[in-house]
């Protein structure tokens, strides 16, 4: 019977083309995600190799001034990634993994942007995650969407039903058939991802297989539902292309247009502004109003003095922190406003699949936005602990020669993420398990007659 | 060519469409959506103007409000850019949720333009923006394929198309006809959205539709679009009546959707960035340094070019030391350095741009068999929302930079001694009313030109034509359908 | 008035017509008669220019069909075996445009005339055609015919599918069309119409026309004889 049955359907010229098509871009998609690896890798390795070149040329033109050469001198900072990020590209792209700052005010630092050609940015990548969340369910939809109504238009639903025993059954073998073809791609792809990719099996690697794997049964979910009305393959493929373009296209973009306008982030710019007028007015103030701000968050450093007239690093660097501090308000009324809009993002994927699944996909390939905040966080911390470590010196005026600048290579930030299972699967689950439950309802009415 | 039978029959596909129902259901939504767009497109660019001219303000307030000082202070202190949206930004989103938005000019330092909306998406922006452009790029033609797909197809399924012909209609009629039909019927489509643009553009601030520049891009945008809807109608209307079957027929239709619309940018855009790999910003940066070092570095002490350029002006003007020379050395060499790192950066940036220019040659090459990229192509262009014009806002960022970096240099140069003031002294400073002297940075829209190719050409380009070609290739089309078609 | 020389068709390997000879003269109601795939369709699909030729030609009042298209249509009026029409439309809306598209425009008053003279009753003129019968359809074609003036008519199959009574409305609509001088080229399986109203019949088989003779000169038993003797061989 299988073997009847798949025969059957895989001689059909458009089965093969639509899969040929799908195995294609996932390859495809496979060896974007591993150009993309190495672009990251080189860039990072490229970083590390012109520190260590900046140090030293910095460190020769100002041997004499450890302030003056800490004005210039830049650390790097990378945000690790997992080889996950390869699938799932989300916001990698668009927001640097790796920060080269100063000990000079962070605030207009962090946000530096890489360099990118913004019509990639626009047109979108072709990676993993997107032949699984746009291109699978297309596939499902071509393989199902005339499950009944070929049959039925092509006249041999009435010998079917005739004949067959329970043509019901004689339904599931063909939808088990076409599934069995949907998932032999979807593992192929897979075998694919591993070969090519340096993934390594962890528990984050294997729920993004699973959740790949229940993203599509969901589809499946759906076109039985649909099929399970008995209408036309017009009418069926109508019907559940509107419902991709709804749930991929439509609900996601008006959701992202109704974020934007509802948490716009003015904050962003007043922090750029703040944190230059906290620190150059410094300036023109008292000297002793900036140190005492200064030496109220870091007692520490009360020992060293500044002298009253006259230029002295100290000053310098405590004025510069203290622009940091003064925007710090609006710093974090930016980062709030993100986060709403992340909030609201996730409650609204728990009614919209292809979101949700990119969400978690995003979360455990380490390249949505969360990791990019706690990225920012992470480097203030680094910022915070370069400074801690060179103010003393800088105070005390020490040595160029004595520091072994060999020493300060890139460090690293990683960020394990944490995915809720409960909360991954649960909307799917639930959704695709409704869908079933009124797809066997439907079922159950299957009429021999148009 | 559009002759009486042909208008017959493109009444009669207009009747029947109505008929069936299937169109008030569709037109519903679609009045909604494209509601939803114009409303999401006018808050976006009123509310992100007030927030990017308001900060402007405060900074040139703050700017105006300093005391005297040093000038290199000032330079420091430096000014800030705050991209305006360009009110057709509100029909077309384009590129600027991808392209930065705020940009702090100082002296000797070219800072990059942050906070792009993308930087604050959640992962949602890459599932595309809604916008009435986009609307009218990516929903139309699908609802235009839903509408016209069984135009020819099921006439030949339901027999009905025998009886047609048999009545002396030609092919090229019959399909003229139908062309027609679906065009009017996505004009319908398409006339909510006109209106709309129109009243926002009327309404809102920038008033666009007060020069010329702003009617020629407004009419620019509704001759391409009809284009483009004549183009998709065409289209649909070969493909059902070189189908089978109505469901071949729409099955075709889709495809041809998600390759052109979905997957075929894509691809050529990765394809490339492939071929033409841009550098990261390290590699900038360090290319960058290197080059600087190599010309002329200002900050090192031992540089060979500021040291050659020191020696000549000590003899040219025969002093022993640089602090008997009549103007301050250091604002003199600051000057020189600005001069130079600026040429050297702008020079990169500029290859860089090349690069990029490169890396999308693939995907406007595709304009030819791709007109969803030609038109979208052309409507950035014409909304001032393409690179090119996030270019021409980038390099104005930078002139005035460089000039309030110069400007200040050289009232350093004039006005503070050479000689380091005596203990006791303060630092020097001149008098703050030259701060206000010199002007806010105020971001001017690129108008079209006629006479010389303006910034919207050249950044339409090769997509024009493809468009064009397009137009007359449909019709051509038709007449070899024409031949072509089979009756059963 | 219509006229078939060496007019073959073939697709590829297989020949649909083969050599086709055939003259039918104004006012005659010539009837085709073969079994299925024996060349009729392609026969009356050739005349209507439909299909090319591979050989031969097709005329309608010594007008080649392929090379005069629209002059010869305006001749003719077809009816299919299935004849469809608008199911949106109603009757009288549905001849409307097939004969505006014909170039002929008539007020509501000549079309429901036209209608209620092909035997079409008074109260379906302006329901929609969705709930006719494939014999009102038909009866809707027959108005078409003759709002089109048309001199011929092509006939595919017409009286399949129908039961006798609308059958003999039909044979009654197709004599008094032939008082009024049409000719008619009709491709049929009904031996018992073929004889009752044609004037000429020709049997086919295999793509090949191999008898012709008027009505008149046989009975309706040698009709059946001859007609199963071609069957069989």
């Amino acid at each position: 019977m299988y073997r009847l049955l798949t025969k059957q359907f895989i001689r059909s010229r458009s089965t093969v083309i639509v899969t040929l098509l799908v195995l294609a871009l996932g390859i495809i998609s496979v060896l974007m995600g591993e150009q993309f690896l190495n672009k990251q890798q080189r860039a990072i390795d490229e970083v590390a190799h012109y520190q260590q070149e900046h140090i030293q040329q910095n460190a020769q033109w100002h041997a004499d001034d450890l302030g003056l050469l800490l004005y210039y001198l830049r650390f790097t900072f990378i945000n690790s990634f997992d080889p996950l990020t390869a699938l799932s590209i989300g916001q990698r792209d668009v927001n640097s993994s790796i920060q080269r700052v100063t000990i000079r005010g962070l605030e207009g630092q962090k946000y530096d942007t890489d360099l990118h050609n913004p019509t990639n940015l626009q047109v979108g990548n072709l990676d993993f995650g997107f032949v699984i969340i746009y291109l699978f369910p297309l596939l499902i939809i071509a393989f199902t969407y005339d499950l009944l109504s070929e049959e039925k238009e092509g006249g041999t639903w009435r010998l079917i039903s005739s004949q067959a025993s329970s043509p019901l059954l004689y339904l599931r073998y063909k939808l088990s058939v076409r599934v069995g073809l949907v998932y032999a791609v979807w593992f192929l792809l897979w075998v694919c991802a591993q070969l090519k990719l340096p993934l390594s099996l962890d528990m984050n690697t294997l729920v993004f297989i699973v959740l790949s794997g229940l993203y599509l049964v969901f589809w499946l979910a759906l076109c039985a539902w649909v099929v399970s009305w008995q209408r036309s393959s017009s009418f069926n493929a109508l019907s559940l292309l509107s419902v991709w373009v709804v749930l991929a296209v439509l609900l996601p973009a008006s959701l992202n247009s109704l974020l934007a306008n509802l948490y716009p982030v003015p904050e962003a710019l007043s922090t750029m502004v703040e944190q230059r007028d906290g620190y150059h007015e410094k300036w023109d103030l008292e000297k002793e109003t900036t140190m005492n701000s200064f030496f109220a968050e870091y007692p520490q450093y009360q020992k060293y003095s500044v002298p009253e007239e006259g230029f002295s690093w100290l000053w310098y660097y405590a004025m510069v922190h203290l622009g940091d501090a003064e925007s710090r308000q609006s710093s974090e009324a930016m980062r709030e406003k993100i986060r709403q809009r992340e909030q609201a993002s996730r409650i609204a994927a728990w009614f919209i699949p292809p979101l949700h699944t990119q969400l978690l996909f995003n979360d455990l390939a380490q390249s949505s936005l969360d990791n990019y905040l706690s990225f920012l966080d992470g480097t203030e911390d680094f910022h915070e602990k370069m400074r801690l470590y060179f103010y003393p010196k800088i105070f005390e005026e020490a040595s160029v020669g004595k520091e072994n600048w060999e020493s300060f290579t890139p460090e690293y930030f990683a960020d394990a993420p944490e995915v809720n299972g409960v909360l991954a699967f649960a909307p799917l689950l639930l959704l695709t398990i409704g869908l079933f439950a009124f797809a066997v309802l439907n079922a159950r009415k299957l009429k021999a007659l148009e | 060519m559009l002759n009486e039978t042909s208008r017959l029959i493109a009444r009669q596909f207009w009747s029947s469409t109505f008929r069936s129902g299937v169109v008030y259901p569709i037109l519903g939504l679609w009045l909604l959506m494209v509601a939803y767009a114009a409303y999401s497109g006018w808050k976006s660019y009123t509310t992100h103007n007030h927030i990017r001219s308001h900060y402007q303000q405060t900074a040139r307030e703050s700017w105006e409000n300093n005391p005297d000082k040093h000038p290199h202070r000032m330079a420091h202190y430096g000014s800030f850019a705050f991209r305006l949206k360009h009110p057709l930004s509100m029909f077309d989103f384009g590129l600027e949720s991808f392209t930065g938005n705020a940009v702090f000019l100082e002296a000797h330092k070219q800072n990059s333009v942050n906070f792009s909306e993308a930087s604050f998406s959640t992962g949602l922006l890459r599932f595309g923006e809604i916008s009435l452009a986009m609307l009218l790029q990516v929903i139309l033609p699908l609802i235009i394929f839903f509408l016209g797909f069984s135009a020819v197809a099921a006439e030949r399924e339901h027999e009905t198309l025998r009886m047609i012909l048999s009545q002396g209609v030609s092919w090229k009629e019959v399909l003229m006809g139908k062309s027609l039909g679906l065009t009017v019927l996505a004009l319908l489509f398409f006339l909510p959205v006109v209106l709309i643009t129109f009243l926002l553009l009327l309404f809102s601030e920038g008033e666009v539709l007060a020069t010329t520049d702003g009617w020629l891009r407004f009419s620019g945008i509704v001759i391409s679009y009809v284009l483009f809807l004549i183009i998709t109608s065409v289209v649909t209307v070969l493909i059902s009546a070189a189908s089978k079957s109505s469901k071949g027929a729409l099955v075709k239709l889709l495809a041809v959707w998600l390759f052109l619309i979905v997957l075929l940018p894509r691809t050529t855009q990765a394809l490339g960035s492939y071929v033409y790999p841009a550098p990261s910003r390290v590699e900038f940066e360090a290319n960058t340094e290197e080059e600087l070092i190599q010309i002329g570095d200002s900050h090192n002490p031992d540089d060979p070019h500021f040291n050659a350029l020191k020696d000549s002006l000590l003899s040219v003007y025969q002093v022993s030391s640089v602090k008997e020379l009549p103007f301050n050395y250091s604002g003199f060499v600051m000057r020189e350095g600005e001069r130079i790192s600026a040429e050297i950066y702008n020079r990169h940036l500029e290859s860089l741009h090349r690069t990029y220019q490169q890396q999308n040659r693939f995907t406007q090459l595709t304009a030819l068999i791709n007109p969803y990229v030609a038109v979208k192509t052309v409507s950035m262009a014409l909304a001032g929302t393409d690179f090119t014009s996030y270019r021409d806002f980038q390099q104005q960022a930078e002139t005035y930079r460089y000039q309030l970096a110069q400007t200040m240099n050289e009232l350093q140069m004039e006005l503070i001694s050479n000689r380091a003031p005596a203990p006791g002294e303060g630092p020097y400073a001149i008098s703050r009313q030259y701060w206000s002297e010199f002007p806010d940075f105020e971001y001017e829209w690129p108008a079209l030109r006629f006479a010389s190719l303006g910034t919207v050409v050249r950044g339409g380009g090769w997509s024009w034509v493809a468009l064009l070609i397009w137009g007359v290739a449909s019709v051509g089309m038709l007449t070899y359908q024409a031949k072509r078609a089979k009756v059963f | 008035m219509l006229q078939a020389i060496n007019l073959t068709k073939s697709y590829g390997a297989f020949t649909a017509l083969n050599n086709l000879n055939l003259s039918v003269q104004a006012g005659d109601i010539f009837c085709l008669l073969g079994a299925n795939g024996a060349g009729k369709s392609t026969t009356i699909n050739l005349f209507l220019n439909f299909i090319e030729p591979t050989e031969g030609q097709a005329t309608i009042d010594t007008l080649d069909v392929s090379q005069h298209p629209k002059k010869t249509k305006q001749l003719l009026s077809y009816i299919p075996e299935n004849l469809r029409l608008y199911p949106n439309l109603t009757g009288l809306e549905n001849l409307e445009f097939f004969c505006r598209l014909g170039g002929k425009r008539h007020t509501n008053d000549q079309l429901q005339e036209l209608l209620l003279q092909s035997g079409l009753q008074a109260d379906f003129i302006h329901q929609r055609v969705s709930n006719y019968s494939k014999g009102m359809r038909q009866k809707v074609g027959i108005a078409l015919a003759r709002a089109r003036q048309a001199k011929v008519l092509l006939l595919d199959e017409p009286t399949s599918g129908l039961d006798p009574k609308a059958s003999n409305e039909f044979s009654e609509l197709l004599l008094d069309m032939k008082e009024k001088g049409v000719t008619t080229l009709m491709a049929t399986h009904d031996l018992f119409r073929a004889k009752d109203t044609g004037t000429h019949i020709g049997i086919m088989k295999e793509g090949v026309l191999v008898e012709q003779f008027a009505t008149a000169e046989v009975s309706f038993q040698d009709l059946e004889q001859l007609y199963l003797k071609h069957m069989h061989n």
